[in-house]
């Protein structure tokens, strides 16, 4: 049985630093069993400026059982699949403790996020793309967050549209958005 | 040649008593010799626990620790002993018990008393320090967290390695909590972890393994040196040790497992028919061709040519083939005759294996008649008291047939190309296969010869004609004793040992027979109260496990007095040699 009474107070002690840490976890639905966790993508990284979200799901025995959590958002990310979202990181498999809470869950799939491990991956693509053709896998990475990730600004769509509009034949206009990592500025540039 | 087998006159005494005697007894002996310590061992359900004591003993008398501890230690090193002690010696205790997730808490009473509540980090409330417990390692929950912990792991099959609950700590949770706390409310669940934890010494351990029969008889053997080695367990089974299928020497493993499946799935039929036959191209059944014209016709009516397996119509006919596509003939007959070739091979080496097998089967009928020979023979007024020799060539004959028929399973993968193809030139492999050979139609010969005269009708000769055939039985068996003894040498050294690839190897030659397993000896129940591991397992534990009794007492083999008795006579008696289960199965 799930310890709902723990969940609750998770719960409330992840929203009291939200401010700070930017990562939160609230119910997708009333039972406490579907939840909606959300990180912002790390500075510095193809993920910064991003915010990713994460369905989780809690089995019978949480905590004594991982959570199971996968992203909702699409993102480029070798330990991630880019079809399904699922996560390859250790806590949330053998390596999960009862003293992990989702909050501290989520704060590890924020430095996976950080530092990729592409010797474990779970999308062999993007773990080719990694280790071989770094600077594409940058900008592939970026352009997914710029594309899925990012719910603020415009989405790459409009982006597209919009240079299509300026007269640009609409498959280079893709290529060359995903080439600088979505920034529309420096697409017109180049197309220029 | 070798000097007692170059014909059949040689070991015809008959004529002289002394010599006879004087070689039955010294024959009957050597076997004998042989029988120190048993090297392989019944462990059952009740001689479990007593099973893994004395290696728990010595780990805890060397690094001076508690029972709990020790089987964490042996756990984690797979109840190798030595390998622990190597460990110990290499990298020095604090390394050995960091590894394996010991923690010996010297400070254990300060703590949790200090505080008259603790806040446990898991289910984060607040509880009465006397409602949770630290353990070793220091890491202190409330109790109903520790026994949810304990509960998912067992039932995860993590039972025994169940770390504690704080993240990153690797320490191995002590035994008494994990009984403590959980036989509070969930006794079930307390008794399935003392039985994970007591059968781990034969899950983790490469020396014992369960038997294999089905149903499962319940109990593990153990060896004590050598892991490649054939055994019978006490519910009847022989098998391999190593690989847990029927006892199979001479052959490897490995050649018997692609022995078993070749047989099995008969692939070589398959391949035969592949290659000659073609399907009708209108009922697709499959067609061979019977004659030299290549237009032929199936039995549905339906004619096509051979060569390119297409209907014919119009444009085929008796003188013209216009419009078909025959030009891969060639291509088709080379691969042709490679199939037959290895067909035939295959059907070489099979046809004299299942003969043996079939003789086998056959012979096992030979038991009942010869008992009741030997019935009529002992009412008889006669001198002759004692018919052991004709049981002890009779089980004799069983064993070597069993010898034979896997020789050539042996021999179909030691000289083809499947297993060994770069391993020997044409020529080595001529010059070793006659060497094999030669030893194998010896063998066969001595065979036959034995079996012919087991089926003599000795009941009813005069007491100097049944002494000549007790010497020629006593003769023949010490003979084919030995060639069976050459042959396993032979393949060991220079068969197998030759070669570069050295993962094939066999389970030794036993004249007495494949070893049964003798029972662990325990004197145990009074030790068992005091270690915390209880008797429980004495109980039928609900899950299968006395089912498994039931299921093994109907296969279990009634020992006949007439043969098992009297393996350790020295009055020229039994090989103490085994009979295979399904023979006394049949009884």
């Amino acid at each position: 049985m799930i310890d709902f009474a723990r969940v609750q107070k998770e719960l409330v002690e992840c929203s009291k630093d939200a401010e700070g840490s930017g990562i939160k976890v609230s119910p997708k639905t009333d039972n406490l069993v579907l939840l909606i966790g959300t990180i912002p993508g790390p500075l510095g990284t193809p993920y910064e400026g991003g915010v990713f979200h994460i369905d989780i799901t809690l089995p019978d025995g949480y905590p004594f059982e991982p959570p199971k959590m996968q992203f909702a958002t699409k993102v480029w990310h070798p330990n991630i699949s880019s079809q399904s979202g699922a996560i390859c990181l250790d806590i949330l498999k053998d390596q999960w403790s009862p003293a992990l809470t989702l909050k501290t869950a989520l704060l590890s799939v924020q430095a996976l996020l950080s530092a990729p491990q592409p010797d474990d991956p779970q999308d062999a693509v993007v773990a080719q793309q990694y280790l071989k053709d770094y600077q594409t896998f940058v900008s592939t990475a970026r352009y997914w967050t710029e594309s899925f990730a990012k719910a603020s600004s415009c989405g790459i769509e409009d982006k597209v549209q919009k240079l299509v509009e300026m007269g640009f034949p609409e498959a280079q206009v893709r290529s060359i958005l995903e080439a600088v990592g979505g920034d529309e500025n420096l697409a017109l540039e180049r197309l220029l | 040649m070798d000097d007692y087998a170059t014909s059949d006159d040689d070991y015809h005494y008959s004529d002289q008593d002394d010599s006879v005697d004087g070689f039955d007894n010294d024959d009957q002996d050597i076997p004998l010799l042989s029988s120190k310590a048993p090297s392989t061992q019944v462990i059952t359900k009740e001689s479990l626990l007593a099973a893994q004591k004395e290696d728990l003993r010595r780990v805890m008398d060397m690094l001076s620790v508690r029972e709990q501890h020790a089987r964490t230690l042996l756990i984690y090193h797979r109840w190798d002993v030595e390998k622990l002690f190597q460990v110990y010696v290499d990298k020095g205790k604090a390394y050995l018990f960091a590894e394996a997730g010991v923690s010996v808490d010297e400070s254990r009473e300060s703590g949790s008393s200090v505080r008259s509540s603790v806040l446990c980090e898991i289910c984060i409330e607040d509880v009465p320090s006397d409602e949770a417990t630290k353990m070793d390692c220091g890491h202190c929950f409330c109790n109903g967290c520790w026994t949810e912990h304990f509960i998912v792991k067992i039932n995860e099959g993590q039972s025994k390695r169940i770390r504690c609950m704080a993240h990153k700590c690797n320490s191995i949770c002590d035994e008494a909590v994990v009984r403590t706390l959980l036989s509070r409310q969930h006794p079930d669940m307390a008794e399935k972890y003392e039985r994970f934890l007591l059968e781990s010494y034969i899950e983790d351990n490469k020396r014992v393994k369960w038997c294999p029969s089905t149903p499962h008889c319940g109990n593990a053997i153990r060896v004590e040196d050598d892991e490649l080695c054939e055994v019978e367990c006490s519910c009847g089974l022989q098998f391999c040790f190593s690989c847990l299928s029927e006892a199979h020497s001479p052959c490897s493993c490995l050649m018997w497992e692609l022995w078993a499946k070749k047989c099995k799935d008969e692939s070589e039929t398959v391949n035969w028919i592949t290659v000659h036959t073609k399907p009708c191209p209108k009922c697709h059944k499959p067609v061979e061709k019977n004659g030299g014209c290549n237009l032929v016709s199936c039995i549905c009516g339906q004619a096509f040519c051979w060569l390119c397996g297409g209907a014919t119509g119009r444009e085929h006919t008796w003188s013209s083939i216009a419009g078909h596509s025959c030009g891969r003939y060639k291509e088709q007959e080379k691969t042709a005759e490679r199939a037959k070739r290895d067909l035939y091979r295959y059907m070489h080496y099979h046809n004299r294996y299942k003969a043996h097998t079939d003789s086998f089967k056959l012979e096992s009928k030979l038991k009942e008649t010869i008992q009741g020979k030997i019935a009529i023979s002992e009412e008889k007024d006669s001198t002759v008291r004692d018919y052991s020799w004709v049981n002890n060539g009779l089980s004799r004959l069983f064993r070597s047939r069993r010898v034979l028929s896997y020789s050539y399973a042996f021999a179909f993968y030691m000289f083809g190309d499947e297993l060994f193809k770069d391993e020997m030139s044409e020529a080595q492999r001529e010059i070793k296969q006659n060497l094999f050979e030669d030893q194998q139609q010896q063998l066969e010969a001595n065979v036959e010869k034995l079996s012919k005269i087991l089926e003599e009708p000795f009941e009813t000769f005069s007491d100097d004609k049944v002494m000549e055939i007790r010497m020629q039985i006593i003769n023949l068996s010490t003979i084919i004793d030995k060639l069976c003894h050459k042959m396993y040498e032979c393949i060991e050294n220079d068969l197998l040992g030759s070669l570069h690839l050295g993962i094939h190897s066999i389970a030794p030659y036993k004249s007495k027979g494949i070893e049964r397993a003798s029972e662990l000896s325990v004197c145990w129940n009074n030790k068992v109260n005091n270690t915390g591991v209880t008797a429980e397992l004495d109980r039928p534990s609900g899950s299968g496990s006395s089912e498994d009794n039931s299921g093994c007492s109907s296969r279990k083999r009634a020992r006949k007095e007439g043969l098992g008795g009297g393996g350790g006579g020295s009055d020229g008696g039994f090989f103490d040699l085994n009979l295979p289960a399904e023979f006394v199965d049949r009884n």
